[in-house]
């Protein structure tokens, strides 16, 4: 809820407590990341959880002319008009397919929302910090511009995004 | 006005002199009630005197053969008969309804439009008797005369009837309309001074000239301000029917409730007054026959056996949010999630707040049994859809066992501009309609090709006509002859766009564009339509400009 | 004889409209007594036992017609002087109500001149059959 709304706000009858935020719950051990993982085609890609605030499924994106490259359109979040960009095309794949299973992950940078399209969302993960690598220089890819590191955790490949540089769109 | 047969027809004017003066009088009542009983007023000397004013000119109107005026005054005078015996029925629908007809009855005495039928009349007598006999406490006079609550400050000082005038709302958006173009001109003009900057350089006459354009463009902006805050109305203007509403659900679902509203001072436009009405009353009512406990069971869980709603108003860093709240049950969250998971959708991720904010999702609505009263008009997702397009928001937060509450954020000023809505490759785009001269079924052999671009014939000159799908650059390649051309205008120039369909009219919440898509010049905003799509807003006079073009 | 009338009425629309239908016919050369309301109406009532016939109307603000006629009772102010209660509608309840205060006669609007030529000839029936001199 926007901090206005909450400003305004009284308790609901009955509450002695505010109601859970949207991020997670338990405090995390400094020796863990809380991540929110994605596939696009089928790699792993993950993002602090702090940086996001929700996910939801795609219920229609309208494309807007003439936008810089990488935003594929609008949606409407519960009266918000939240602009959504296409990560598949910024790290260097083919535009998404909209299935069943995208989802939007919305982040908060800098106090705006965004709208990340991805074609499959996992579970919070958490990863111990030790598990995260940088990206490994032999392999350049288009991608490794935006990692901020690579973790190996339970046999899975997760690739941080450093979503400052992905969402660089305009310079 | 046909008093030719009658005995005294020769005295018409001396009909005029009398009666006119206590038409307008009337009229003048009506609107005074209306302020009466928006800050919980009954008005019962005022409506008295009327009743006594009505009665005379319906007495003179049938002396004089004038039926329709008769018609009229008699039909208010039964209005205002049943409004002083039922204070519950005193809401702002039967304000509206009494100033209509006091107009009505001030243009029928005075003769003022020869072309004023006698149908009017005749439907505005319908419009009251169906009123009268649909009207809350219609079958029940002298109900409780004091609602509960207060509704806002008293209103004794300063705001006396000879302070303020009337006026016909449209005239508002017809004043802001004006603005609007004046506000295009500025941009005219500061296009043409950088023009002549750029011919002329720089000099003294220039600075000036720059400095004046920059001081119009803040007197027009703050003239916009004072425009749309005269649009503004106290949001007790729609909550006051809330409370029989209250009393009436709670009966018929058998529930004790207390309702509590404040904030009722706090003001919005008008227009998203209008339309805030059934949402809110969807919510409340809601609240009583779903949210709120039966008594014993109330009683049972510890609760007191009387529920309370809460309806709370006040404005915030130019947003008014309204709460609605209860301290009943909460929301059954097994429930949503079984109905979100037979719908397909994964929750197995989602946090309470988010899995709460699935109730307005279409297709989710938990509650199976759908009441006459509370199950009427909306369902919780088309609530959302009026509240998106208003350019609000609603959430709701919920706990178990303890309640449930609703927020809506309603920005005060809407800028609402009057669209026609087209298709094009299936995506939907708003044309400000002060900018369409008309639309035309697209012939073929009416569009012609010179120097790669399609002309055609519209009334008597020769325009452009250009793709949609081509200005916006949409990606489909289905490019065939589209089926429809808008003419669009702009100052005087005339353009015709093919589109694939015409949607239709309506009022549109114009909504900035996000930073992040940059700065499209073929559009100039976003809204959100009733359907809950997001529809971009076409630039016409970019558009028109020939500066827009996507390829 | 000269015959005078009292009008009763807070219109001064109808006051021409009497003046009107008192111009014409055998009522034309009859003294007319025009008063704007109620109270003023009771005291030219009072200062003159001739007349033939009160038209009163019901509807008028401050003194309304049945408070002039339930005065009149009160005080037995010219019992024998007929007084008709103009309305624009009437129900069976309120005629019952007017001549429980000593209404003689119910006149309804819209009314034609006619129906004023009627009620004065009753009135003049009343007078005759009463001996009045």
């Amino acid at each position: 809820m926007s901090t206005d709304a909450r400003a305004v706000a009284e308790p609901l009858l009955g509450f002695a407590d505010s109601l859970p935020a949207a991020a997670a719950d338990t405090a995390a051990p400094a020796s863990m990341l809380h991540l929110l993982t994605f596939t696009l085609d089928r790699e792993e890609f993950g993002i602090p959880v702090t940086q996001v605030r929700e996910v939801i499924r795609v219920d229609g994106i309208t494309r807007v002319p003439q936008v810089p490259a990488h935003v594929r359109g609008v949606t409407n979040l519960r009266g918000r008009i939240l602009a959504v960009v296409e990560i598949r095309t910024r790290l260097g794949l083919t535009p998404a397919v909209v299935t069943p299973s995208s989802r939007i992950v919305v982040v908060e940078l800098v106090g705006r929302a965004l709208g990340l399209l991805v074609d499959r969302v996992s579970q919070v993960t958490k990863v111990p910090v030790d598990s995260v690598a940088p990206p490994p220089e032999e392999v350049v890819t288009a991608e490794t511009d935006f990692l901020t590191g690579v973790a190996r955790w339970n046999s899975r490949l997760i690739m941080l995004l450093d979503l400052d540089k992905v969402l660089l769109l305009n310079a | 006005m046909t008093a030719g047969e009658n005995p005294f027809g020769d005295l018409l004017q001396d009909y005029i002199v009398e009666c006119l003066p206590l038409a307008e009088q009337v009229g003048d009542a009506f609107v005074e009630l209306e302020r009466s009983w928006q800050s919980g007023e009954p008005g019962d000397d005022l409506l008295t005197t009327v009743k006594g004013r009505l009665h005379t000119i319906k007495g003179n109107s049938a002396m004089m053969g004038i039926a329709p005026a008769r018609d009229i005054a008699h039909a208010l005078e039964d209005a205002c008969g049943f409004l002083g015996r039922s204070p519950d029925a005193c809401t702002a629908d039967a304000a509206a309804l009494l100033i209509a007809g006091g107009g009505l009855l001030v243009e029928l005495v005075g003769g003022a439009s020869p072309e004023l039928d006698p149908a009017s009349a005749t439907a505005f007598v319908e419009r009251v008797r169906a009123y009268l006999t649909a009207a809350p406490g219609a079958a029940t006079a002298g109900s409780d005369r004091r609602q509960t609550e207060r509704r806002g400050p008293r209103s004794d000082e300063g705001e006396a009837a000879g302070n303020t005038v009337r006026i016909d709302f449209r005239r508002l958006d017809a004043m802001l309309e004006v603005l609007g173009e004046g506000l295009i001109q500025h941009s005219s003009l500061v296009e043409l001074y950088r023009r002549l900057l750029r011919k002329v350089g720089a000099g003294v006459e220039l600075e000036e000239l720059d400095q004046t354009v920059l001081s119009l463009q803040k007197t027009l902006t703050r003239l916009e301000s004072t425009l749309m805050e005269a649009r503004l109305l106290p949001v007790s203007t729609v909550l006051g029917r809330f409370p029989r509403l209250v009393r009436d659900v709670a009966h018929a679902e058998g529930k004790k409730v207390r309702l509590e509203v404040s904030g009722g001072e706090t003001a919005l436009d008008k227009a998203v007054l209008d339309r805030l009405g059934e949402p809110l009353l969807h919510l409340v009512s809601n609240a009583v026959a779903h949210g709120l406990e039966h008594p014993e069971e109330r009683t049972r869980a510890g609760k007191p056996a009387e529920g309370h709603i809460r309806l709370r108003a006040a404005s915030v860093s130019g947003r008014v949010i309204i709460r609605v709240s209860d301290d009943g049950r909460g929301l059954d969250e097994e429930a949503i999630r079984a109905k979100a998971e037979s719908l397909g959708l994964d929750v197995r991720n989602v946090d309470i707040a988010q899995l709460h904010n699935l109730v307005f999702v279409s297709g989710l609505s938990t509650a199976e049994r759908v009441t006459t009263l509370s199950g009427r008009g909306l369902g919780l997702d088309v609530a959302a859809n009026v509240i998106h397009a208003l350019g609000g928001t609603i959430e709701v937060e919920s706990r178990k066992g303890q309640g449930t509450a609703f927020t809506l954020s309603l920005p005060v000023t809407l800028a609402i501009v009057r669209s026609l809505i087209v298709e094009v490759d299936r995506e939907r785009y708003a044309v400000p309609l002060s900018h369409v001269a008309e639309t035309v079924r697209a012939e073929p052999e009416a569009i012609r090709q010179i120097n790669n671009q399609g002309v055609t014939q519209w009334r008597g000159d020769l325009i452009h006509v250009a793709d949609a799908g081509a200005v916006l650059g949409t990606p489909e390649s289905s490019r065939g002859l589209r089926p429809f051309y808008v003419v669009m205008t702009a100052g005087a120039k005339r353009r015709g766009l093919l589109v694939d369909r015409l949607i239709g009219h309506q009022d549109i919440v114009v909504k900035g564009l996000d930073p992040a898509l940059g700065r499209p010049t073929v559009v100039s905003g976003t809204t959100i339509l009733g359907d809950g799509r997001v529809a971009c807003i076409l630039d016409v006079v970019r558009i028109l400009d020939g500066v827009a073009h996507v390829n | 004889m000269p015959e005078s009338f009292l009008v009763i009425d807070d219109s001064k629309l109808l006051h021409q409209m009497y003046r009107l239908i008192f111009s014409q016919g055998d009522l034309a050369g009859s003294t007319v007594h025009y008063a704007a309301n109620g109270r003023e109406g009771y005291a030219v009532l009072a200062a003159h036992p001739e007349l033939t016939l009160v038209l009163l109307d019901l509807n008028m603000p401050e003194m309304n017609g049945l408070e002039v006629l339930a005065r009149r009772q009160a005080e037995h102010l010219h019992p024998h002087v007929p007084v008709a209660l103009v309305t624009t509608e009437g129900s069976e309840e309120d005629e019952a109500r007017g001549r429980a205060v000593g209404a003689w006669d119910y006149l309804r609007k819209p009314f034609q001149p006619s129906d004023i030529q009627a009620l004065v000839r009753r009135a003049r029936e009343l007078r005759r059959s009463r001996g009045a001199a």
